[in-house]
Protein backbone atom coordinates (compact mmCIF):
# COMPACT_ATOMS: atom_id res chain seq x y z
CA UNK A 1 0.00 0.00 0.00
CA UNK A 2 1.63 3.31 -1.07
CA UNK A 3 1.10 6.46 1.04
CA UNK A 4 2.17 9.84 0.01
CA UNK A 5 1.97 12.95 1.82
CA UNK A 6 -0.42 14.34 -0.61
CA UNK A 7 -3.01 12.30 0.22
CA UNK A 8 -2.16 11.83 3.90
CA UNK A 9 -2.64 15.87 4.09
CA UNK A 10 -5.97 14.98 2.17
CA UNK A 11 -7.36 12.74 4.56
CA UNK A 12 -6.11 15.15 7.20
CA UNK A 13 -8.40 17.50 5.52
CA UNK A 14 -11.36 15.39 5.20
CA UNK A 15 -11.16 14.11 9.27
CA UNK A 16 -11.45 17.79 10.32
CA UNK A 17 -14.59 18.28 8.05
CA UNK A 18 -16.27 15.61 8.81
CA UNK A 19 -15.34 16.24 12.58
CA UNK A 20 -19.61 16.72 13.35
CA UNK A 21 -19.94 12.86 11.93
CA UNK A 22 -19.97 10.69 15.46
CA UNK A 23 -15.92 9.14 15.57
CA UNK A 24 -17.35 5.48 14.44
CA UNK A 25 -19.20 6.54 11.18
CA UNK A 26 -16.04 9.14 10.28
CA UNK A 27 -13.80 6.47 10.72
CA UNK A 28 -15.49 4.39 8.39
CA UNK A 29 -16.01 6.79 5.59
CA UNK A 30 -12.06 7.59 6.09
CA UNK A 31 -11.48 4.12 5.75
CA UNK A 32 -13.75 3.61 2.77
CA UNK A 33 -12.49 6.64 0.93
CA UNK A 34 -8.90 5.72 1.66
CA UNK A 35 -9.69 1.65 -0.29
CA UNK A 36 -11.01 4.11 -3.41
CA UNK A 37 -7.50 6.22 -3.31
CA UNK A 38 -5.53 3.09 -3.39
CA UNK A 39 -7.58 1.20 -5.75
CA UNK A 40 -7.19 3.77 -7.81
CA UNK A 41 -3.57 4.03 -7.49
CA UNK A 42 -3.19 -0.06 -8.01
CA UNK A 43 -3.27 0.24 -11.64
CA UNK A 44 -0.19 2.34 -11.57
CA UNK A 45 3.37 0.66 -10.47
CA UNK A 46 5.00 3.75 -8.83
CA UNK A 47 2.50 6.51 -8.74
CA UNK A 48 3.80 9.86 -8.86
CA UNK A 49 2.64 13.38 -7.22
CA UNK A 50 0.85 14.01 -10.50
CA UNK A 51 -0.88 10.40 -10.45
CA UNK A 52 -2.21 11.54 -6.73
CA UNK A 53 -3.39 14.60 -7.48
CA UNK A 54 -5.60 13.29 -10.51
CA UNK A 55 -6.85 10.68 -8.07
CA UNK A 56 -7.82 12.91 -5.59
CA UNK A 57 -9.24 15.86 -7.77
CA UNK A 58 -11.78 13.26 -9.45
CA UNK A 59 -13.09 12.26 -5.66
CA UNK A 60 -13.28 16.16 -5.12
CA UNK A 61 -12.49 18.67 -2.52
CA UNK A 62 -12.62 17.41 1.07
CA UNK A 63 -15.10 20.51 2.10
CA UNK A 64 -17.38 19.48 -1.03
CA UNK A 65 -16.98 15.60 0.24
CA UNK A 66 -17.82 16.80 3.68
CA UNK A 67 -20.79 18.98 2.72
CA UNK A 68 -22.80 16.62 0.85
CA UNK A 69 -22.33 13.86 3.92
CA UNK A 70 -23.72 15.95 5.98
CA UNK A 71 -26.95 17.01 3.81
CA UNK A 72 -27.05 12.90 3.00
CA UNK A 73 -26.86 11.73 7.45
CA UNK A 74 -27.70 14.40 9.18
CA UNK A 75 -29.70 17.63 8.38
CA UNK A 76 -31.82 15.43 5.90
CA UNK A 77 -32.53 13.85 9.26
CA UNK A 78 -33.04 15.79 12.10
CA UNK A 79 -35.39 18.00 10.26
CA UNK A 80 -37.57 14.85 10.24
CA UNK A 81 -36.39 13.28 13.42
CA UNK A 82 -38.69 14.54 16.76
CA UNK A 83 -35.24 13.73 19.29
CA UNK A 84 -34.22 16.57 21.25
CA UNK A 85 -30.40 15.27 20.92
CA UNK A 86 -30.31 15.30 17.20
CA UNK A 87 -32.14 18.51 17.14
CA UNK A 88 -29.98 20.40 19.42
CA UNK A 89 -26.35 19.20 16.95
CA UNK A 90 -27.91 20.12 13.95
CA UNK A 91 -29.07 23.72 15.90
CA UNK A 92 -25.56 23.65 17.08
CA UNK A 93 -23.74 23.58 14.10
CA UNK A 94 -26.00 26.11 12.42
CA UNK A 95 -24.69 28.41 15.52
CA UNK A 96 -20.89 28.35 13.67
CA UNK A 97 -22.57 29.70 10.52
CA UNK A 98 -24.43 32.98 12.69
CA UNK A 99 -26.15 34.75 14.32
CA UNK A 100 -29.08 33.32 13.75
CA UNK A 101 -28.42 30.13 14.45
CA UNK A 102 -27.19 31.55 17.86
CA UNK A 103 -30.13 32.96 18.87
CA UNK A 104 -32.52 29.91 17.92
CA UNK A 105 -30.10 27.69 19.88
CA UNK A 106 -30.45 29.77 23.11
CA UNK A 107 -34.45 29.69 22.56
CA UNK A 108 -34.61 26.22 22.19
CA UNK A 109 -32.49 25.72 25.05
CA UNK A 110 -34.74 27.86 27.11
CA UNK A 111 -38.02 25.84 25.77
CA UNK A 112 -36.25 22.35 26.72
CA UNK A 113 -35.03 23.77 30.11
CA UNK A 114 -38.45 24.86 30.79
CA UNK A 115 -39.84 21.75 30.22
CA UNK A 116 -36.92 19.45 31.79
CA UNK A 117 -37.81 21.93 35.01
CA UNK A 118 -41.38 21.22 34.76
CA UNK A 119 -40.89 17.43 34.99
CA UNK A 120 -37.93 18.06 37.80
CA UNK A 121 -40.88 19.59 40.13
CA UNK A 122 -43.71 16.95 39.27
CA UNK A 123 -41.27 14.38 40.28
CA UNK A 124 -40.37 16.00 43.36
CA UNK A 125 -43.84 16.82 44.01
CA UNK A 126 -44.82 14.44 46.71
CA UNK A 127 -41.52 15.22 48.50
CA UNK A 128 -41.91 18.50 49.22
CA UNK A 129 -46.00 18.85 49.04
CA UNK A 130 -45.46 22.25 50.50
CA UNK A 131 -43.25 23.36 48.40
CA UNK A 132 -43.93 22.50 44.85
CA UNK A 133 -47.87 23.29 43.74
CA UNK A 134 -49.54 26.47 41.78
CA UNK A 135 -49.59 28.62 44.09
CA UNK A 136 -51.73 31.98 43.57
CA UNK A 137 -51.28 35.03 45.28
CA UNK A 138 -51.47 38.42 45.06
CA UNK A 139 -48.10 38.96 43.66
CA UNK A 140 -48.78 36.33 40.65
CA UNK A 141 -48.59 32.60 39.55
CA UNK A 142 -45.79 30.10 41.76
CA UNK A 143 -44.76 26.95 41.06
CA UNK A 144 -41.79 26.47 43.70
CA UNK A 145 -39.41 27.83 46.38
CA UNK A 146 -36.99 26.94 48.75
CA UNK A 147 -36.38 26.82 51.76
CA UNK A 148 -40.05 28.76 52.23
CA UNK A 149 -43.21 27.60 50.41
CA UNK A 150 -44.36 30.47 48.28
CA UNK A 151 -46.91 32.69 49.40
CA UNK A 152 -50.13 31.84 48.56
CA UNK A 153 -52.89 29.10 47.96
CA UNK A 154 -51.66 26.12 46.44
CA UNK A 155 -54.92 25.51 44.26
CA UNK A 156 -53.89 21.79 42.63
CA UNK A 157 -52.85 19.47 45.21
CA UNK A 158 -52.13 15.81 44.44
CA UNK A 159 -53.46 17.17 40.73
CA UNK A 160 -50.34 19.15 40.33
CA UNK A 161 -48.09 16.05 38.84
CA UNK A 162 -50.05 15.33 36.02
CA UNK A 163 -50.86 18.96 35.47
CA UNK A 164 -46.79 19.51 35.24
CA UNK A 165 -46.19 16.95 33.42
CA UNK A 166 -48.52 17.48 30.51
CA UNK A 167 -47.57 21.09 30.55
CA UNK A 168 -43.58 20.03 30.72
CA UNK A 169 -44.28 17.53 27.65
CA UNK A 170 -46.27 20.70 25.69
CA UNK A 171 -42.60 22.67 25.97
CA UNK A 172 -40.90 19.87 24.77
CA UNK A 173 -43.25 18.66 22.14
CA UNK A 174 -43.84 22.89 20.49
CA UNK A 175 -39.69 23.46 20.95
CA UNK A 176 -39.08 20.22 19.32
CA UNK A 177 -41.68 21.07 16.07
CA UNK A 178 -40.64 25.14 16.44
CA UNK A 179 -37.19 23.89 15.85
CA UNK A 180 -38.06 20.79 13.25
CA UNK A 181 -39.84 23.91 11.49
CA UNK A 182 -37.17 26.31 11.51
CA UNK A 183 -34.66 23.74 10.18
CA UNK A 184 -36.89 22.79 6.91
CA UNK A 185 -37.75 26.10 6.34
CA UNK A 186 -34.48 27.38 6.42
CA UNK A 187 -31.85 24.86 6.94
CA UNK A 188 -31.33 24.17 3.07
CA UNK A 189 -31.38 27.58 2.47
CA UNK A 190 -28.30 28.10 4.54
CA UNK A 191 -27.00 24.61 3.41
CA UNK A 192 -27.36 26.18 -0.46
CA UNK A 193 -25.79 29.56 0.58
CA UNK A 194 -22.46 27.42 2.08
CA UNK A 195 -22.25 25.16 -0.83
CA UNK A 196 -22.32 28.24 -3.10
CA UNK A 197 -19.72 29.74 -1.05
CA UNK A 198 -17.82 26.62 -0.89
CA UNK A 199 -17.41 26.33 -4.66
CA UNK A 200 -16.78 29.54 -5.64
CA UNK B 1 -35.29 29.06 -33.42
CA UNK B 2 -33.29 26.54 -35.67
CA UNK B 3 -29.86 28.57 -35.05
CA UNK B 4 -30.39 28.11 -31.26
CA UNK B 5 -29.85 23.87 -31.76
CA UNK B 6 -26.16 24.35 -32.10
CA UNK B 7 -25.26 26.61 -29.53
CA UNK B 8 -22.71 25.41 -26.81
CA UNK B 9 -24.69 24.51 -23.78
CA UNK B 10 -25.13 27.59 -21.59
CA UNK B 11 -24.56 27.99 -17.86
CA UNK B 12 -28.31 27.52 -17.06
CA UNK B 13 -28.96 24.48 -19.00
CA UNK B 14 -25.34 23.17 -17.69
CA UNK B 15 -26.82 23.90 -14.07
CA UNK B 16 -30.14 21.88 -15.17
CA UNK B 17 -28.21 18.96 -16.17
CA UNK B 18 -26.22 18.55 -13.37
CA UNK B 19 -29.58 18.28 -11.22
CA UNK B 20 -31.10 15.76 -13.24
CA UNK B 21 -27.85 14.11 -13.22
CA UNK B 22 -28.06 14.17 -9.23
CA UNK B 23 -31.38 13.28 -9.03
CA UNK B 24 -30.66 10.24 -11.15
CA UNK B 25 -27.67 8.99 -9.58
CA UNK B 26 -30.01 7.39 -6.77
CA UNK B 27 -31.71 4.95 -9.39
CA UNK B 28 -28.63 4.57 -10.87
CA UNK B 29 -26.61 3.06 -7.98
CA UNK B 30 -29.59 0.27 -7.10
CA UNK B 31 -29.65 -0.57 -10.53
CA UNK B 32 -25.78 -1.41 -10.80
CA UNK B 33 -26.29 -3.28 -7.43
CA UNK B 34 -28.72 -5.31 -9.02
CA UNK B 35 -27.26 -8.43 -10.48
CA UNK B 36 -24.49 -8.73 -7.29
CA UNK B 37 -22.73 -6.84 -4.09
CA UNK B 38 -19.95 -4.40 -5.41
CA UNK B 39 -18.00 -2.14 -3.74
CA UNK B 40 -17.86 1.66 -4.35
CA UNK B 41 -15.49 1.86 -6.42
CA UNK B 42 -16.86 -0.49 -9.49
CA UNK B 43 -20.24 0.76 -8.57
CA UNK B 44 -18.68 4.18 -9.86
CA UNK B 45 -17.05 1.94 -12.73
CA UNK B 46 -20.55 0.66 -13.85
CA UNK B 47 -21.79 4.00 -13.83
CA UNK B 48 -19.37 5.39 -15.92
CA UNK B 49 -19.86 2.75 -18.21
CA UNK B 50 -23.48 3.03 -18.95
CA UNK B 51 -24.09 6.58 -18.60
CA UNK B 52 -22.09 10.04 -17.41
CA UNK B 53 -24.07 10.55 -14.31
CA UNK B 54 -21.16 11.02 -12.17
CA UNK B 55 -19.62 14.26 -11.61
CA UNK B 56 -17.37 13.86 -9.10
CA UNK B 57 -16.28 10.32 -7.61
CA UNK B 58 -16.62 11.36 -3.97
CA UNK B 59 -20.29 11.91 -4.64
CA UNK B 60 -21.23 7.99 -4.73
CA UNK B 61 -20.14 7.07 -1.13
CA UNK B 62 -22.39 9.79 0.52
CA UNK B 63 -25.22 8.80 -1.33
CA UNK B 64 -24.48 4.96 -0.53
CA UNK B 65 -24.27 6.08 3.48
CA UNK B 66 -27.60 7.49 2.94
CA UNK B 67 -28.93 4.57 1.00
CA UNK B 68 -27.52 2.24 3.83
CA UNK B 69 -28.97 4.35 6.52
CA UNK B 70 -32.38 4.00 5.00
CA UNK B 71 -32.19 0.69 5.03
CA UNK B 72 -32.41 0.00 1.38
CA UNK B 73 -28.53 -1.77 1.19
CA UNK B 74 -26.91 -3.61 3.30
CA UNK B 75 -22.77 -3.72 3.70
CA UNK B 76 -20.08 -5.53 4.66
CA UNK B 77 -15.94 -5.34 4.58
CA UNK B 78 -14.28 -7.97 2.81
CA UNK B 79 -10.65 -8.62 2.81
CA UNK B 80 -9.08 -8.21 -0.68
CA UNK B 81 -5.69 -9.34 -2.81
CA UNK B 82 -5.05 -5.89 -2.84
CA UNK B 83 -3.65 -5.91 0.25
CA UNK B 84 -6.77 -3.82 2.13
CA UNK B 85 -10.50 -4.44 2.85
CA UNK B 86 -13.11 -2.95 0.75
CA UNK B 87 -16.43 -2.07 1.50
CA UNK B 88 -19.17 -4.27 -0.52
CA UNK B 89 -22.78 -2.90 -0.46
CA UNK B 90 -25.82 -4.76 -1.68
CA UNK B 91 -29.51 -4.68 -2.01
CA UNK B 92 -31.94 -5.54 0.82
CA UNK B 93 -35.48 -6.68 -0.10
CA UNK B 94 -36.95 -3.03 0.21
CA UNK B 95 -34.05 -2.11 -1.82
CA UNK B 96 -35.14 -4.50 -4.23
CA UNK B 97 -38.94 -3.09 -4.41
CA UNK B 98 -37.56 0.42 -4.14
CA UNK B 99 -35.35 -0.09 -7.33
CA UNK B 100 -38.61 -1.67 -9.21
CA UNK B 101 -40.76 1.14 -8.15
CA UNK B 102 -38.81 3.77 -9.22
CA UNK B 103 -37.46 2.15 -12.35
CA UNK B 104 -41.41 1.79 -13.73
CA UNK B 105 -41.91 5.37 -12.22
CA UNK B 106 -38.54 6.61 -14.82
CA UNK B 107 -40.28 4.51 -17.48
CA UNK B 108 -43.25 6.54 -17.66
CA UNK B 109 -41.85 9.71 -17.21
CA UNK B 110 -39.37 9.63 -20.01
CA UNK B 111 -41.88 8.10 -22.70
CA UNK B 112 -44.40 11.21 -21.66
CA UNK B 113 -41.28 13.55 -22.01
CA UNK B 114 -39.88 11.53 -25.13
CA UNK B 115 -43.41 12.06 -26.93
CA UNK B 116 -43.83 15.72 -25.64
CA UNK B 117 -40.25 16.45 -27.18
CA UNK B 118 -40.57 14.87 -30.48
CA UNK B 119 -41.65 17.97 -32.12
CA UNK B 120 -39.62 20.21 -30.40
CA UNK B 121 -35.88 17.87 -31.39
CA UNK B 122 -37.59 17.07 -35.19
CA UNK B 123 -37.30 21.12 -35.73
CA UNK B 124 -40.44 20.84 -37.55
CA UNK B 125 -43.49 23.23 -37.05
CA UNK B 126 -43.23 27.06 -36.01
CA UNK B 127 -39.67 28.14 -37.01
Amino acid sequence: MTSNPMIESYFAALTTQLSDLPQPKRDEVIRELRAHVFDRLEQIAVPTDDDCRTVLTAMGTPVEIARQYRVELLLNRSAWKISPWSLLRTLFRWTLTGIQGYVVLVLAMLGYTVGACLYITALLKPLFPRHIGLFVSEQGINLARFPDPPPGMEVLGAYYIPFAVLLGFLFTLGTTLAIRFVVRKFGRLKQKVTGLAASA
Amino acid sequence: MVALRNEPKSEPTEKWEAQLRKGCLELAILACLWEKRLYGLEILRGLEQNSNLVLAEGTVYPILARLKEDGLLQSEWVESDAGHPRKYYWLTASGRQRAVSMGHVWNSFAANLNSLLQPVLNGKGRS
